[in-house]
């Protein structure tokens, strides 16, 4: 073999070899056992906090007010619609008596009228009505602005929630 | 130089071809390529396969299940920072076509358009579709995203180098760059609550059950008797990506 040949070899074998080094060093080491990626990342991906929990932690505690929300029309809506995220409640508030809760875990109690609004305000696309297997019902659907307007003169807008109990509406 | 060497001869390519071609195939018997695998079996064939469906019938448009994805995920709370959304379609009695997401819909929607002027309206919750054959894991550079074996897409926070081609990618527009970390973030099916065998907030959420979530492979599944019992369909099926969120009640105008 003609000496050129030999060098050239040499280079590249040189270079191989370098390449693998780099490649061990630099590759993290779960990557490619599952597919084109780091395998730990399914892992790391189920390391992030939760904030949601399920509606069965809240009647744990606040028994009255299941009993009450059955047997209205927002029987199958979860607390956590309307109260927003309450894992942390669900598992610290027990610690504290009643009326000594800090602020971090109380929860949102929302009932002016854009609370509500957001499901009952009158929308073209919102009159629907859904099938379960028992019975038919329907979003109802309120023209806020028509539907016992805000006193002007008294400045004091009136709630929903101070006709309606939005557990049994 | 040699003339035999330089012309093959027609006996001479066979012999090579055949040893070739036969090395060719006992390698691959002893050491099975991973793709020719992949192609073999079709993914999601064991275990679960998650589906998600959408009822668009049942959609109120209460903007609950895009409120529930930013607390549950950290999103943040800028209007064009989204992993899943409403949009409102109104289509005029003029046969145009007015979309509007007014933040999202976290702050729930108000109807732009008198009643004497729509045709139809509707509401359509968007989130990842979580495709089968993504387009979104098949552009990435480095490997920063991929599909488990349930079939959800996901993103390597700590791999990702920001350079966007996923976003680009993604058909339905479901990815954004996260403003703070600098990396690509999108719906990830709440992973880290399904390993607690909890749904996804956005279907927990829901108040009235248009969300479904499931498991394709397991008959009995909520997912399943939902495609049984309604006429569903994809977004842009043209695209061949192999998504897994079905709509009940599409309208062809959705994109």
């Amino acid at each position: 073999m003609p000496q050129h040949i030999k060098r050239l070899l040499g280079v590249f074998a040189i270079f191989i070899v370098l390449f693998l080094v780099m490649r061990q060093v630099l590759k993290p080491s779960s990557f490619g056992k599952l597919g084109h990626f780091r395998a730990d990342a399914i892992y790391e991906n189920t390391l992030k906090p939760m904030h949601y929990t399920v509606a069965d932690s809240c009647t744990k505690c606040h028994r009255t007010i299941r009993t009450e929300k059955d047997k209205g029309f927002h029987k199958n809506l979860k607390c956590e619609v309307c109260h927003g995220p309450g894992l942390k409640h669900s598992l610290f508030a027990g610690q504290f008596k009643v009326g000594e809760l800090p602020d971090s875990l109380k929860l949102n109690k929302p009932g002016e009228r854009k609370d509500c609004g957001v499901c009952h305000q009158k929308n073209a696309a919102r009159i629907k009505i859904l099938f379960d297997t028992i019975n038919t019902t329907m979003v109802r659907q309120i023209d806020l602005a028509e539907h016992n307007p805000p006193d002007l003169k008294a400045n004091e807008p009136a709630n929903c929630i101070d006709c309606h109990n939005p557990h049994q509406p | 130089m040699n003339e035999d060497s330089t012309q093959l001869s027609r006996r001479n390519f066979f012999k090579a071809g055949t040893v070739l071609a036969s090395g060719v195939a006992i390698a691959s018997a002893l050491t099975p390529y991973d793709g020719l695998l992949f192609a073999a079996e079709a993914p999601g064939a064991k275990g679960k396969w998650y589906g998600i469906g959408i009822d668009i019938t049942k959609c109120i448009g209460c903007g609950k299940c895009a409120n529930a994805c930013k607390q549950e995920n950290n999103v943040p709370s800028d209007p064009f920072y989204f992993r899943s959304w409403v949009e409102q379609y109104t289509i005029k009695n003029d046969g145009s076509i007015l979309v509007e997401s007014p933040n999202g819909g976290v702050d729930g929607f108000k109807q732009s358009v008198p009643d004497a002027e729509i045709y139809k309206s509707f509401f359509v919750p968007k989130m990842c579709n979580h495709c089968a054959k993504s387009p979104c894991t098949q552009v990435c550079p480095v490997g920063a995203t991929f599909e488990t074996e349930e079939g959800i897409v996901l993103v390597d926070e700590n791999y990702c180098i920001g350079c966007r081609y996923c976003v680009q990618a993604c058909p339905y527009g479901c990815r954004y760059i996260h403003p703070e970390k600098g990396t690509a973030d999108k719906c990830t099916l709440c992973f880290h609550r399904l390993k607690h065998g909890l749904q996804p907030a956005c279907f927990e959420i829901c108040p009235t059950e248009a969300r479904i979530f499931g498991d394709l492979n397991d008959p009995g599944s909520k997912i399943n008797y939902f495609l049984k019992n309604h006429t569903c369909m994809v977004v842009k099926p043209h695209l061949n990506t192999g998504s897994k969120l079905f709509y009940n009640a599409l309208s062809p105008e959705v994109r």
